[in-house]
């Protein structure tokens, strides 16, 4: 196999003909979920639906041709961050006219529902079976979509595959701060107090215990910063503007500001709720990231490439990262020595890591294929319904 | 011991790669029918409670809902919902007399126009005819307990109880 | 004829006060509810240990009865217990929110103090020793959260405003207190829990996002925003 300077160190191309042989599953895959995307599909949607299969395939690809995963999966993430805003506010507009979700329609239990909210919804629906969201279990029309039930029973699919991975291949919120943290070559802030990435956990229990006490999903009426590229409750009095208020300060300072400073995905590391509920799901994962402690030296450039701080210097001396890793690959790339590996639960760490890596991959590019692809071609037609 | 563990590991991770497969076709129509069953409904002070009574008027009715009672320390009040429907019928001005209660007596005397407009602004005024219900005057869609407002071919008017 | 009014005054006092111990219990969700933004983080930033726990659950509580007390035996004086309902209510409860933030913040600070005058440790650390950790909070903490007005307070308030005299106002939401203790006896538990820096840091945000919400509620009513939609 041959080197290539442009690569991390440590990393070597694979055969061409070897890549594509690892690809064809993919490629397959990709093909089937072609057809899933779109019910009798427009011809925007067509071409859409084909720009966004060729570029998983391709993105895979280069996966297996560099044996990078990190930049490649970058690309995938912040497409569909992206792109989900503009077909879903665009889905908005055509509905209802506004990104404010009227009084109306949430008596009409038509508001889709959304994947963050649902560690908090747990609790009042344990004790008392009542689902504390304005939206339909089963299909209500508009824009409840598929209904809760529905996406519960994705989330838990995909959270049965990917666990923790769901922050680096499912969620179409993320890639827009990851977007943004890519673009400055370097951090003007390096020092960050890495007491920080408790705020998700502190987050979450208040939320929860918000939500339990005034049966209401306290996040998406009081924190949640997406709201500001997605829908929020439409304000009716001053309070309601405060909510407002607080969703688009909490984008702009964690979405765009700070990552922009940072080069870290600041939001998911100290604030999203629902990332820290996912990484409770590290716990039972099969796949997870080590460190091979005879070969790390430690040069610490894992950590610092880590987007959201899931190293730190007694985590490495442990050989392993922290809970709130989200196998994106950051670490794994920007290791010289190979010492940071790809691993699944039980077997050594470093033996046959590649191997892990594919089996990782496999499932989480399925999982993006058939989630984050249908987001990306939705996105991608409603641009060139202006022009074909 | 290591290589039956490191078996079970790689068996596993076979397992999950078999799951991605599986979800689409299997796992997340399996998972959604088991979400539906488990019996679960929408907080009331969203969908205004179940139905218990309709109440014929000339050219429409009036659906009576449950009082919703609220949960917790909710910031809204006990209340409950009626629905006039279908709302293309409605007289260009409703005024009617409604038992809730169903005791054959008339308990609130509710007021509202009815914009041709189907995204007019509407207003109500309930007048009281029994302490247990209060009185409405010019309300429109501020709180989840006391409102007016159009929802597809229907008028919903949710009165607030006496605590 | 002294037995029968004595068995009478006995079914009496066991039906008012059996009253009060299953409103109690019936409330107990919701007082847990109510008191739970503030108890849970603060529990959480006290020392791990059953023993000390339940001493600041103690305290707290005990605390929370005075306040429960105190604020009954006003209004019972003052003949105001059956106007609770009244909107003036929503003025007090603003207040007592905005002071009940102002002692999470302090209370946030001071165990930030606390953990730093704690004994050095490159890894996790842990609450400092007892010198240093003089943190009263938890009795002005359940003092405030006691006389906050709580849905279920109201409750026991407009029924035990028909006792007889203030002694029996008093006990009747002194068996109630304790029909909501009931509910809260399991979170002496969380003295299981081990307490890291991790632990304590959540805890410290979590009062301080607690605090900035009974912030905004507590202004937003005094300046007269209608909370709610």
């Amino acid at each position: 196999m041959a080197t290539n300077a442009s690569l991390p160190l440590g990393r070597e191309f694979r055969g061409t003909g070897k890549s594509l042989l690892l690809t064809l599953p993919i490629a397959i895959w990709s093909a089937l979920m072609f057809t899933g995307w779109f019910r009798h599909p427009n011809r925007a949607e067509q071409i859409g639906g084909g720009i966004t299969a060729t570029f998983m395939i391709a993105l895979f690809f280069m996966m297996m041709r560099t044996s990078a995963t990190y930049r490649w999966r970058r690309w995938f993430f912040v497409a569909m961050g992206l792109l989900f805003p503009v077909g879903f506010i665009h889905n908005v507009m055509v509905m209802r006219g506004t990104m404010g979700i009227p009084i109306e329609e949430m008596i009409a239990g038509r508001t889709p529902f959304c994947y963050l909210p649902i560690p908090m919804l747990i609790l009042p629906a344990a004790l008392t079976k009542t689902v504390v969201f304005p939206g339909s279990i089963l299909p209500g029309g508009g824009m409840s979509g598929a209904g809760m039930a529905a996406m519960a029973g994705l989330w838990l699919a995909m959270t049965i595959v990917v666990g923790k991975g769901w922050c680096s291949y499912v969620c179409f919120f993320g890639g827009i701060e990851e977007g943004v943290a890519a673009v400055p070559s370097k951090a003007e802030i390096r020092k960050i107090d890495p007491r920080w990435r408790y705020g998700p956990w502190a987050v979450l229990l208040v939320m929860v215990l918000m939500s339990l006490a005034l049966f209401e999903p306290a996040y998406c009426m009081w924190l949640c910063p997406f709201k500001a590229v997605s829908e929020y409750v439409a304000a009716r009095n001053t309070l309601g503007l405060v909510q407002n208020g607080i969703f688009v300060v909490a984008f702009g300072a964690l979405v765009i500001v700070l990552p922009w400073l940072t080069k870290k995905r600041t939001q998911c590391s100290f604030l999203c709720p629902f990332g820290a509920f996912q990484s409770i799901f590290n716990k039972t994962s099969v796949f997870d990231i080590k460190i091979d402690r005879e070969r790390c030296v430690p040069c610490v450039l894992c950590q610092k490439s880590c987007p959201t701080l899931s190293l730190n210097d007694e985590s490495i001396g442990k050989g392993e990262t922290l809970m709130s890793c989200m196998k994106c690959g950051a670490c794994v790339d920007s290791c010289p020595r190979d010492a940071v590996v790809w691993h699944i639960r039980g077997t050594e760490v470093a033996v046959k890591p590649e191997r892990a890596r594919l089996m990782f991959l496999y499932a989480a590019w399925a999982m993006a294929i058939m989630f984050g692809g249908s987001i990306i071609a939705q996105g991608l037609a409603t641009i060139l319904h202006v022009v074909v | 011991m290591k290589l039956p563990i490191a078996k079970f590991g790689y068996t596993a991770a076979g397992l999950t790669v078999l799951a991605a497969v599986l979800v689409p076709f299997v796992l997340l129509g399996a998972f959604t029918k088991g979400f539906a069953s488990l019996g679960l409904h929408v907080s009331e002070t969203y969908n205004g409670g179940p139905m218990v009574r309709t109440v014929q008027m000339a050219g429409y009715a009036i659906d009576i809902h449950r009082p919703v009672a609220p949960h917790m320390l909710q910031p809204e009040r006990p209340f409950v919902q009626l629905d006039w429907k279908p709302a293309g019928t409605l007289p260009p001005r409703v005024s009617d007399l409604v038992d809730i209660d169903g005791d054959g007596v008339p308990d609130v005397h509710v007021m509202f126009d009815v914009p041709e407009d189907p995204k007019g602004q509407l207003r109500v005024n309930v007048e009281s005819l029994n302490p247990r219900y209060e009185a409405m005057h010019n309300v429109g869609k501020l709180k989840f307990s006391e409102l007016i407002v159009r929802v597809d071919d229907a008028v919903l008017v949710r009165v607030p109880l006496t605590p | 004829m002294a037995l029968p009014v004595i068995d009478c005054w006995i079914v009496a006092a066991v039906s008012v006060f059996g009253e009060a111990f299953v409103l109690g219990l019936a409330s107990g969700p919701a007082c847990i509810a109510s008191c739970g933004p503030v108890l849970v983080p603060s529990l959480l930033a006290e020392r791990s240990g059953l023993k000390l726990n339940s001493r600041y659950l103690a305290l707290f509580l005990a605390a929370r009865l005075a306040g429960y007390l105190l604020f009954a035996a006003t209004a019972w004086a003052a003949g105001a217990l059956l106007t609770f309902a009244a909107p003036k209510r929503a003025f007090l409860f603003a207040l007592i929110h905005i002071l009940l933030a102002c002692v999470l913040l302090r209370f946030a600070h001071a165990v930030g103090r606390a953990c730093a005058h704690g004994p050095a440790a490159t890894q996790l650390v842990t609450i400092g020793a007892p010198r240093n950790h003089a943190i009263p909070g938890a009795a002005v903490l359940g003092f405030l959260t006691g006389v906050s007005l709580c849905p279920p307070f109201v409750a026991a308030g407009v029924r035990a405003a028909e006792m007889a005299s203030v002694a029996a106002a008093l006990l009747f939401f002194g068996v109630f207190f304790v029909g909501t203790t009931v509910w809260f006896v399991p979170l002496a538990g969380m003295g299981w829990i081990k307490r890291n820096e991790a632990v304590i840091t959540v805890a410290r945000m979590a009062m301080v996002l607690i605090a900035l919400y009974y912030l905004v509620i507590g202004l937003s009513t005094l300046i007269g925003i209608r909370y709610g939609y």
